[in-house]
């Protein structure tokens, strides 16, 4: 029965085989990297950089591979140049996946904040899993270096944040060096500034304790401003840190830090005030006490599961292609070559 | 003059000579090989020192300036040829055709001001190495193809000196080309996956499409659709010789004319 059976399959893989035949051709796969190259080359010029195009000549890569892996006995001869195209329809795959499901955005965090899932701007895959509430972290405070020229160099943050167990972790992050929790990567950016810490004393109700983040500095030496609104009151103010100081000498290496020395002006309406740390100002609803100067820093925060995995991929490619060519050449030296 | 600029100067003076003698023995019919060999390695020796003086007083690798970008590249093609040319006895003659190539790098590196660069913060990373590393084998490996399918085209349109006469045929050049190729494909991979590495960690992403990964791309999948041409249609000598050289003239562009157009961060070349 056994063999009835193998023997009606090997004529219908056959004609499996001849009906991909067309599918599996070799020129095609050389239209289609052509192809390949003229969607790259529409998507760079391209304002809207849609990734429809590149997916749809990638899908068409992607047949043709499969086929010619089915059709072509050269792959099922050859083990190294059939894991090496395997492995490429692996990367074209894991890298869709990692399109529809990554995240990448922005968050600031005051020095003593904790981050509770909250992102300034981002983009993200349709079938991203937000699970960025899980992933909470406590900025300690950062240092930054800076070269002659104000050339900023290294950024030092240092964090803490419980692992699996409950545990607290403490460590230092920077521009290179991710926090990774729940598989979200985040790290320090160069957008950080100075970040007056205010208490709000509502005429009636609780008071509230937060940081307003000034324009990212150096960046925006001269532009040190914000306009606000009180929390729970519709009142607006302009607020501008003034202070003499040259933070950053263009001359000589320097750390980033706050002014020794500084006051806080503080615009309600019409009327003009200035703020040392631990002095109040009476409004219309409250009292607005500014207890002092911190620092905020800005992060960038990027999730997809796929990185190891089309890393592997890649690895595996250029092994299997090195190990196809290196069989190849075998035959015959370079010097006879 | 500092130190480190007459090391560079005498390294120099020494590819120059490899490459006159490489020149003149390829008019003459002659094959002073050892003395060519030993002036290469000699240039690279003293390179090696003008690099090693600078890397120590800057603290930091030819990564940053133009000036440091020429040289190294200088230096790593130069050794590439040097080690293909000791192991591959049918490359020998072709340095004829490479050394004046070397030639037009060398010219614009002594032009470029030896000005000092800081390194940035997202340098600070062992795939720095991994990636240019990668990056140098690779335009190493295309060059010496490059000399290869020089010696194809000038025996094809009759300007071949006396000396190129003792090659194997065009057929058996075109082949060891190609193999060149092969491992320079090999190695843009590996590039640009070590690449993808270190931007993750530098700008929160393994890849954006900036002008430089989008080109370096571009130049990987012109030498994939070559290597898949090459191996699916029986090419002409010729044609094949003309096609690596017009890849490598795509992947010089690349990581010496893109970064020069390009406000993204990743700089490559500069």
């Amino acid at each position: 029965m056994i063999a009835i059976a193998l023997h009606r399959m090997r004529p219908a893989g056959a004609a499996l085989r001849r009906g991909l035949a067309p599918l599996a051709s070799l020129r095609l796969t050389l239209v289609f990297i052509a192809l390949l190259g003229a969607a790259v080359v529409a998507t760079y010029l391209s304002e809207l950089r849609s990734p429809w195009p590149l997916a749809a000549v990638l899908a068409l890569i992607a047949v043709n591979l499969a086929c010619a892996v089915l059709a072509n006995a050269v792959f099922r001869r050859q083990t190294p140049l059939l894991v090496f195209h395997l492995a490429l329809m692996a990367i074209a795959l894991l890298v869709a996946a990692g399109r529809l499901t990554y995240l990448k955005g922005q968050l600031e965090l005051s020095t003593g904040e904790t981050f509770g899932g909250e992102l300034t701007q981002s983009e993200s895959g349709p079938w991203h899993r937000w699970g960025l509430g899980e992933a909470r972290f406590t900025s300690l405070g950062f240092t930054i270096a800076y070269h002659p020229g104000i050339k900023r160099d290294r950024t030092e943050n240092t964090v803490v944040w419980n692992d699996g167990t409950g545990r607290q972790q403490r460590g230092v992050i920077g521009d290179n060096q991710p926090l990774v929790l729940n598989g979200y990567r985040f790290y320090t950016s160069p957008n950080k500034g100075f970040a007056p810490l205010f208490t709000w004393y509502p005429a009636q109700g609780a008071p509230h304790r937060g940081t307003i983040h000034l324009p990212s500095y150096p960046m925006n030496e001269y532009r040190q401003a914000l306009e606000w609104t009180v929390p729970g009151t519709g009142i607006t103010l302009w607020t501008m840190l003034q202070f003499d100081e040259v933070l950053l000498d263009p001359g000589r290496a320097s750390q980033f830090r706050p002014p020794e020395k500084h006051t806080l002006v503080v615009r309600a309406g019409e009327a003009r005030h200035e703020l040392g740390p631990g002095q109040r100002l009476a409004l219309a609803q409250g009292v607005l006490a500014y207890e002092g100067l911190t620092t905020w820093m800005g992060y960038n925060v990027f999730y997809d599961w796929t990185m190891p995995w089309v890393l592997a991929a890649c690895l595996l490619a250029v092994a299997s292609l090195a190990w196809h060519f290196a069989r190849k050449f075998a035959a015959r030296s370079w010097s006879e070559a | 003059m500092s130190a480190e600029l007459l090391w560079l100067w005498a390294a120099l003076l020494a590819y120059v000579a490899a490459g006159s003698l490489a020149i003149v023995a390829a008019v003459m019919n002659r094959r002073p090989e050892r003395a060519i060999l030993a002036l290469i390695g000699a240039g690279v020796a003293l390179h090696s020192v003008a690099i090693a003086l600078r890397w120590a007083r800057l603290e930091h690798g030819p990564f940053v300036t133009l000036f440091e970008i020429l040289s190294s590249n200088v230096w790593s093609l130069t050794l590439v040829f040097a080690i293909a040319y000791w192991r591959v006895r049918a490359v020998r003659p072709a340095a004829a055709v490479v050394m004046p190539i070397l030639f037009m790098l060398m010219a614009w590196l002594v032009v470029s001001s030896p000005v000092e660069g800081r390194l940035p913060p997202t340098y600070h990373t062992l795939w720095l190495y991994v990636h240019v590393a990668f990056g140098k084998v690779f335009l190493g490996s295309a060059l010496v193809a490059v000399g290869l399918s020089g010696v194809v085209l000038l025996r094809a349109a009759g300007l071949a000196p006396a000396g190129f006469g003792a090659l194997p045929g065009a057929a058996q050049l075109e082949e060891l080309a190609f193999r060149f190729m092969v491992l320079a494909f090999v190695f843009e991979t590996l590039m640009l996956v070590a690449g993808a590495i270190w931007a993750q960690d530098a700008w929160g992403r393994y890849w954006a499409w900036d002008p430089l990964e989008t080109w370096s791309f571009l130049t990987w999948l012109a030498l994939a659709f070559f290597l898949h041409l090459r191996t699916s249609v029986k090419l002409a000598p010729q044609l094949g010789a003309c096609a690596i050289i017009g890849l490598f003239v795509l992947a010089f562009l690349t990581f010496f004319g893109v970064p020069f157009v390009s406000t993204a961060p990743h700089k490559g070349a500069i």
